[in-house]
């Protein structure tokens, strides 16, 4: 056999073997692009209601978590989703407010030496699940 | 620690510059008597920076801890809890011990302390060991809410599920605290026992004594969410 025929046998097959990888890679995609997503429509519905509904989380600036204090009140400040119920309760004291304006500052007594609190915010959406803080908060006379 | 050598540095520089003033007055003393004036005022000033730093440094390194007695003899005691913290070491001239008697206090001594009592104890803390500068005998309180899940007519007792998965089963006494929110008024009223309704929220607070079994407490006041107010 010739030299140049051998050359264009070669040149031939790898110029084939490129077509056909281009051919294949290419029916592919088309058949991707063809293929849909049957999803239940319920499913589908409750993703679009949650869509742009984001609830603001409960932040505690004030006080701090196993801080001392030397006073017997303190003030609860922070923030919280607008219009969720808020209740505040330890042993000597049950408090529930509307949380009208997102942030809050609200006196609590204290009673003397350990006060164990309990945080929960009810959100008035429904949807989205209460939020709940515990903390505890010395109160050490500053006579003692 | 280091911040406590750096603040310790601070006060002795500062009472080493006292020190000095007070000398330095003492020599001059004999000189006039206008100096001594403006010398005591520097004291003076001295002194209240001094205090300060002290005040400062105590309210920075001052902790407080809490859990019930293991174990104590004469000068420390150790308690059960969960934190890193959980040495007291007593010192003689520092230490005071109170027993809370609800709104009043009454002074003990460190020796009436006993095993399993619940104990508050703040003061400053070196080397994950706490000395005391107040020990106070209260009672433990645990302070959670839930869901009922089940209530107990003949019992008085009601199920609370807990949004960490936990079950607490609550005994109503005639000493049991019960209070429903209005859920117009969002004011607490006064309930008894048949107004409590599974579904309902509870938000409940009991004493810990550290022996109970299956999560079953008296109640010692219980606040209700009526489920009214989550379908409105």
């Amino acid at each position: 056999m010739k030299k140049e025929t051998i050359t264009a046998i070669i040149l031939g097959l790898i110029f084939g073997g490129v077509v056909a990888v281009f051919i294949s890679l290419k029916s592919k995609d088309i058949e991707l692009s063809k293929n849909k997503v049957i999803a239940p429509l319920e499913e589908k519905s409750s993703s679009s209601s949650l869509v742009g509904a984001e609830m603001e989380p409960l932040e505690i600036s004030e006080p701090a978590n196993n801080g001392i204090v030397e006073k017997d009140t303190i003030r609860f400040k922070g923030t919280a989703s607008k219009d969720s119920l808020i209740v505040i309760q330890s042993p000597i004291k049950d408090l529930a407010i509307k949380n009208t304006q997102g942030k809050f500052d609200l006196e609590f007594p204290l009673a003397l030496g350990e006060n164990s609190i309990k945080i929960v915010v009810y959100p008035k959406e429904k949807q989205f699940r209460p939020q709940e803080k515990y903390m505890k908060v010395y109160y050490i006379d500053s006579e003692l | 620690m280091k911040n406590l050598i750096q603040n310790t540095l601070f006060v002795c520089f500062l009472i080493t510059l006292l020190v000095g003033g007070v000398v330095g007055q003492t020599s001059s003393s004999s000189a006039s008597a206008s100096p001594t004036v403006v010398i005591d005022k520097d004291i003076q000033q001295l002194k209240d920076k001094i205090a300060n730093k002290v005040s400062e440094i105590r309210k920075e390194n001052n902790k407080a801890i809490s859990g019930f007695v293991l174990s104590i003899n004469e000068n420390k005691m150790k308690l059960n809890n969960s934190e890193d913290v959980n040495q007291v070491k007593f010192d003689d001239t520092l230490t005071k011990a109170f027993k809370v008697l609800g709104t009043t206090k009454k002074e003990i001594k460190t020796s009436d302390i006993k095993k399993n009592d619940y104990a508050i104890v703040s003061g400053v803390v070196v080397d994950n060991v706490i000395t005391a500068n107040v020990v106070l005998i209260d009672e433990n309180f645990l302070v959670d809410s839930g869901k009922i899940t089940e209530i107990d007519k003949e019992n008085y007792n009601i199920k609370v599920l807990t949004s960490d998965k936990n079950t607490y089963s609550l005994d109503i006494d005639t000493g049991t605290k019960q209070y429903l929110i209005n859920i117009k008024t969002l004011e607490r009223e006064t309930i008894g026992f048949s107004k409590l309704k599974e579904g309902d929220m509870a938000h409940f607070v009991v004493k810990k004594v550290g022996d109970e079994k299956d999560n079953n407490y008296p109640a010692y006041k219980i606040l209700i969410i009526p489920q009214e107010y989550f379908i409105k």
